[in-house]
């Protein structure tokens, strides 16, 4: 009870005495626990808040600020606030040392919860008049602009009461700001009190304020920890300049100004402004301006370089557009301003010689038709009649075929904004076009106009459907690309969706008369590829399958293709969905007639693999209850036939390698068993390395807990029980190992470790190391085949992250290596790196590139590629230990760009040569550089293509390294 | 530079498709011989002097205007400046003498020359782009070695 502030002395001591002010808080704490009372604080400050000295009347403001502040916003009642708002609003008028904390103290006070709106007006009267905003420093200012933004959000109806004294006084206050930081705060916060404070006659005064900023040029400080970028003031400058329709006038003379400048940021800021503008102003606005504004946007649109600017203008063009478009009824305006596009760009598309020119004409014409329902129609109804004369008129095949693409887009578009009615005229014309392009036997051409017809087959009439056929199916009996046989196959589905029952009757029973399917031999594979395609269509599903399925239970010579083209066609998920596919196997019995053909076929010479993948991909795509009727039906049948001959297994495999995971029955512990038997000592590779597989697969979907615990137990008895001494043994144990490891890391259990250790091994074992990297090879791979999600399997996504880090601990521990071991290890590491996503590399830097520059002395293609790699990535990242070691790297590059084995090595190492060149500073390099040149001499000769290319690549940036006209800072 | 350009508005036409990777190219035992298409490869992309645009979408080079014979080990190439009258022939042709001197093994005999007549004094230009010394002159002209430069930096 003896401090200072109980006794009138206060007010000498905080005169005399900084340090009082850190004493606020325990000021505050008596005040709350009612150690004393405010007014009695405020009695004892009197000395000081009156004093004659504005030096220390200020200190007394600053005191009494910091305590209000410190205070609870709840705790002083209605009545105390008022007092204190009055006599902070009475001090606006005393010295201009005081205002700052007054400022300050009324920033607080608003906050405080009993704050009486009431006060502001007078205190914004006071303040306008008393205080000139911007002669005080840069924090005074953000307080006042803070005190007006405050009280909006607290009371905007009071605040719109003010009238326009307080507009004037706050446009009069923030005129000249020029902080970047206050400015990001004024700008923030403008286009809400613009728009909710009513401005009466001082719009233009408004206006004047804020686009005197515009456009905004400036360059933050570069010492500045936390810099306000142009950028940042730009965006929030756009918002505030068209804050209200109002604006528009203005704001509409300063932007068509500000476009004609030739300043690129000015003409980016304009197009962006516009393209805000038309969120807010009124369609008429535009009108004056609309003859300029194209032709300033026309200028930008055709900037050849500057892609930014470009997809500004079209972004602007596409908002000018569309608000442009609602007067479309009433106002002639927007139909003349369509059309001044439609002639600018007509005259553009037809003087067009390269297709650049082309494809940039008719994108303005795609991104006016994007804006608005309107101009799409009538940009529609001009274009598709021009481009068809257009067609006709220009020989350049690729202009042709840019053309056909920009009507396809076009028909998209009208499809979008639902004019395709009002268009039928100039639509329907598509698709005879399409036809005119086809019948032309060029591949370029008939895959652009299948394509277009793909999209515009909505429109196709039937008159037109009977030449098409005969087009595709002459490609598809006869065309030996792929690509264009596939999109004639895409075409027919498409035409066979659409008309069903034409194409039934010319093609499934006519042309590739179904019902004798095998007896014309000519292009009978395309044939079957095309009616599997055709299968997954439910108008045709049933004639094909029965068909198709009556020939494989027919044991016809000619099975093995009907079951290719099946499994071919049914393993495109995005054609048969897994509805379909079950449709399809409970309907016809697919998997049953297919194993029931393996089962007859597979010793004779006969090749059943696509069977096997059938099956699998059917039984991926059916429910559990399904797939557990199939198991049923056939496991113990095949299960007794695989003690005679491990062939059988593979059925096996495939019936049960896509199960869900939910499927579990009691014969899945001998299936395990026999996996693992067959995994280790089966003759036939494919049989060990399937057994493998499904080993894997058991692992990796068991259900956690005592399921997987009963089946990891079960695998670790089997493996202890195997004979450690058998040498041929090994090499299968450590894949299996690889195998278990996978399934393990993938479905996220720590267990991998264990069986990671023992790959680790072996690879310090000269005799094993070779599998050990192989084993490595397998974790890190990975196929759509096994231990993928379509075969229901857990999934990691970061696992090769993991493996990365799990590999780098336990090699960690391997003795020094030598020879063939250190060549395989450093091949697992290869492995390793050439799946781990590169950004998880950056964390080792220092020990890969070692890893990486040590490899380069061995002659294996696949280590050589993938070290190469990783070193070209961390050069491309202007590593350090790199430029540090380049004596080392160069000379061994420069060998390696002569290596005879493998030209990809050549082209690799030389790459890597271009990329140091291009990465590393001048003053590094230019040592270097004339033995290199030298050194790359004998590589232009080299008796490959591909490496001359890139070895003409690297010498002549190597050329450049210090030449004048280098484009290299440093 | 100042100057304007020569031929402010020149026709440009297409740029060709890239030579397709055949399996003969990728085969590790055959032996790929130097073709016309190969030269014009590794000058098409040289930039004109006057215009950001290269010298095959000026038709300065072509492909038909380029031999190459293997056993002699000679190349020849014939370019053509977009107007006879062009002040930049001799800066383009040096540019591609330059080019293939970097580019090309040492074996091989180049020489360059302006199409016959395209240009008001193509005698003179191919003069001096078969001038050895004076070629060797130019190029220790850091001046004209950073013009050179600049168009050939890819």
């Amino acid at each position: 009870m003896n401090s200072i502030w109980f006794k009138p002395e206060l007010a000498e001591e905080i005169i005399n005495n900084n340090e009082i002010f850190d004493q606020t808080q325990n000021v505050v704490t008596d005040i709350i626990t009612q150690h004393i009372d405010l007014i009695t604080l405020v009695e004892n400050m009197e000395g000081i808040l009156t004093n004659k000295e504005p030096e220390s009347r200020e200190k007394g403001m600053r005191f009494f600020t910091k305590i209000l502040t410190e205070l609870p916003r709840d705790y002083l009642t209605v009545s105390q606030v008022k007092f204190i708002s009055k006599f902070y609003i009475d001090r606006l008028k005393d010295n201009h040392r005081v205002i700052p904390a007054v400022l300050q103290g009324f920033s607080a006070i608003i906050e405080m919860k009993n704050y009486d709106m009431e006060t502001s007006g007078e205190f914004f009267s006071l303040l306008f008049r008393e205080v000139n905003c911007q002669s005080q420093t840069r924090q005074d200012r953000y307080n006042i602009y803070f005190i007006v933004k405050k009280l909006m959000e607290k009371d905007i109806k009071y605040m719109k009461s003010l009238g326009p004294d307080f507009v004037y006084g706050f446009i009069a206050s923030m005129d000249g700001e020029r902080d970047p930081s206050n400015l990001i705060f004024l700008f923030n916060f403008l286009p809400e009190f613009i728009r909710e404070i009513p401005l009466g006659h001082l719009v233009e005064e408004m206006f004047e304020v804020i686009s005197c900023y515009y456009p905004i040029d400036f360059h933050p400080a570069p010492d500045d920890p936390a810099p306000v970028t142009r950028q940042d003031l730009a965006t929030a400058l756009s918002p505030c300049l068209c804050a209200i329709p109002e604006f528009a006038e203005h704001c509409l003379v300063l932007l068509v100004e500000k476009l004609d400048s030739s300043l690129r940021l000015a003409k980016l800021d304009s197009l962006r402004l516009l393209t805000d503008s038309c969120k807010i102003f009124k369609p008429e606005s535009y009108t004056p301006f609309l003859k300029t504004l194209w032709s300033s946007i026309q200028r930008e649109i055709s900037h050849k370089a500057d892609e930014e600017l470009k997809f500004a203008a079209h972004e602007a063009l596409s908002a000018l557009v569309s608000i442009l478009s609602r007067t479309a009824n009433t106002d002639q305006a927007f139909e003349n301003f369509v059309k001044g596009i439609l002639i600018s760009m007509q005259t553009a598309v037809a003087e067009a010689t390269t297709v650049a020119q082309f494809v940039h004409a008719t994108k303005v014409l795609l991104t006016a038709a994007n804006g608005s329902k309107e101009s799409c129609a009538i940009i529609t109804k001009s274009m598709i009649p021009a481009i068809l004369a257009y067609y006709d008129f220009k020989t350049s095949p690729k202009l042709q075929i840019a053309s056909l693409d920009f009507l396809g887009d076009l028909y998209d578009l009208a499809k979008h904004w639902d004019v395709l009615e009002q268009t039928a005229v100039q639509v329907n014309e598509l698709p005879q076009l399409c036809l005119t392009v086809v019948s032309q036997p060029i591949k370029d051409f008939q895959v652009a106009g299948f394509r277009t017809l793909i999209r515009v087959m909505n429109v196709l009439q039937t008159d037109l459907v009977v030449p098409f056929v005969e087009v595709l199916m002459y490609n598809v009996q006869h065309s030996q690309d792929d690509e264009l046989l596939k999109v004639s196959i895409e075409t027919i589905h498409a035409i066979a969706k659409k008309y069903p029952e034409i194409i039934m009757q010319l093609l499934v029973t006519g042309r590739c008369d179904i019902e004798n399917l095998t007896q014309d031999k000519t292009a009978l594979i395309k044939r079957l590829n095309l009616l599997s395609n055709l299968a997954s269509i439910d108008e045709f599903t049933k004639v094909i399958i029965e068909e198709m399925l009556k020939v494989v239970s027919a044991h016809d010579e000619e099975a093995p293709k009907v079951i290719e083209a099946l499994s071919e066609s049914m393993s495109d998920i995005s054609l048969f969905t897994e509805k379909k596919i079950t449709e399809i196997d409970s309907d016809h019995g697919l998997v049953d007639s297919v194993v029931e053909w393996i089962l007859r076929e597979i010793n004779n010479s006969v090749d059943v693999s696509n069977g096997f993948v059938l099956i699998a991909n059917t039984i991926a795509s059916l429910p559990a209850d399904k797939q557990r009727n199939l198991l049923a039906k056939h496991t113990d049948n095949i299960l007794d036939k695989c003690k005679y001959n491990d062939k059988y297994y593979l059925i096996l495999e495939s019936l049960y390698i896509s199960v869900h995971q939910t499927v579990y029955e009691s014969s899945f512990d001998d299936i395990m068993k026999l996996s693992l038997k067959l995994a280790l000592n089966s003759e036939l590779d494919s049989v060990r390395t399937k057994a493998c597989i499904l080993v894997a697969h058991f692992l990796n979907k068991a259900e956690f807990g005592q399921k997987f615990e009963l089946f990891y137990e079960l695998l670790k008895n089997y493996l202890t029980n195997c004979s450690k001494d058998d040498e041929e043994l090994c090499p299968k144990l450590i894949l299996l190992y690889g195998w278990i490891t996978k399934a393990l890391i993938l479905r996220g259990s720590d267990t991998f470790l264990f069986w990671l250790q023992k790959i680790v091994n072996t690879l310090s074992n000269t005799q094993y190391s070779k599998q050990g990297s192989e084993a490595i090879k397998l974790i890190m791979s990975d196929s759509p085949n096994y231990l993928s999600s379509r075969q229901h399997c857990r999934t990691s996504l970061l696992y090769r992250q993991r493996m990365f880090q799990n590999f780098a601990k336990l090699t960690h521990k391997l003795p020094p290596l030598e020879g063939a071991a250190n060549e395989s290890y450093l091949l697992s590491w290869a492995y390793v790196f050439e799946k781990t996503p590169k950004s998880v590399l950056n964390n080792e830097t220092t020990k890969i590139t070692s890893i990486a520059i040590d490899s380069l002395n061995y002659e294996n293609n696949d280590l050589l590629l993938v070290m190469i790699d990783v070193l070209c990535y961390f050069v491309q990242a202007k590593n350090a230990v790199i430029s540090g070691s380049l004596q080392t790297i160069l000379p061994r590059l420069v060998k390696l760009s002569r290596y005879v084995k493998s030209m990809d090595v050549r082209i690799k190492s030389l790459e890597c040569l271009y990329e140091i060149a291009n990465s590393y500073r001048t003053s590094t390099l230019l040592p270097h550089k004339q033995d290199i040149l030298f050194d790359l001499a004998p590589s232009l000769d080299d008796k490959k293509r591909l490496v001359r290319n890139m070895a003409v690549k690297a010498r002549t940036r190597w050329f450049m390294i210090g030449a004048p006209g280098e484009d290299k800072p440093n | 530079m100042t100057k304007t350009a020569d031929n402010i508005n020149p026709h440009i036409y297409e740029k060709g498709s890239e030579r397709e990777i055949t399996s003969s190219e990728r085969d590790e035992d055959l032996q790929d011989e130097f073709d016309d298409r190969e030269i014009f490869d590794l000058i098409r992309n040289i930039n004109d002097p006057e215009h950001p645009l290269t010298l095959e979408e000026l038709r300065v080079v072509e492909e038909k205007n380029i031999i190459v014979n293997n056993d002699d080990s000679t190349v020849l190439v014939n370019f053509t400046p977009t107007i006879p009258h062009c002040s930049m022939a001799t800066l383009i042709g040096l540019s591609i003498r330059v080019q293939l001197l970097r580019a090309l093994p040492s074996r091989f005999k180049v020489t360059v020359q302006v199409s016959e007549g395209s240009h008001a004094s193509e005698h003179a230009v191919n003069k001096q782009l078969a001038d050895k010394e004076r070629v060797a002159a130019a190029l220790e002209n850091n001046n004209l070695l950073q013009i050179i430069n600049q168009c050939i930096a890819v």
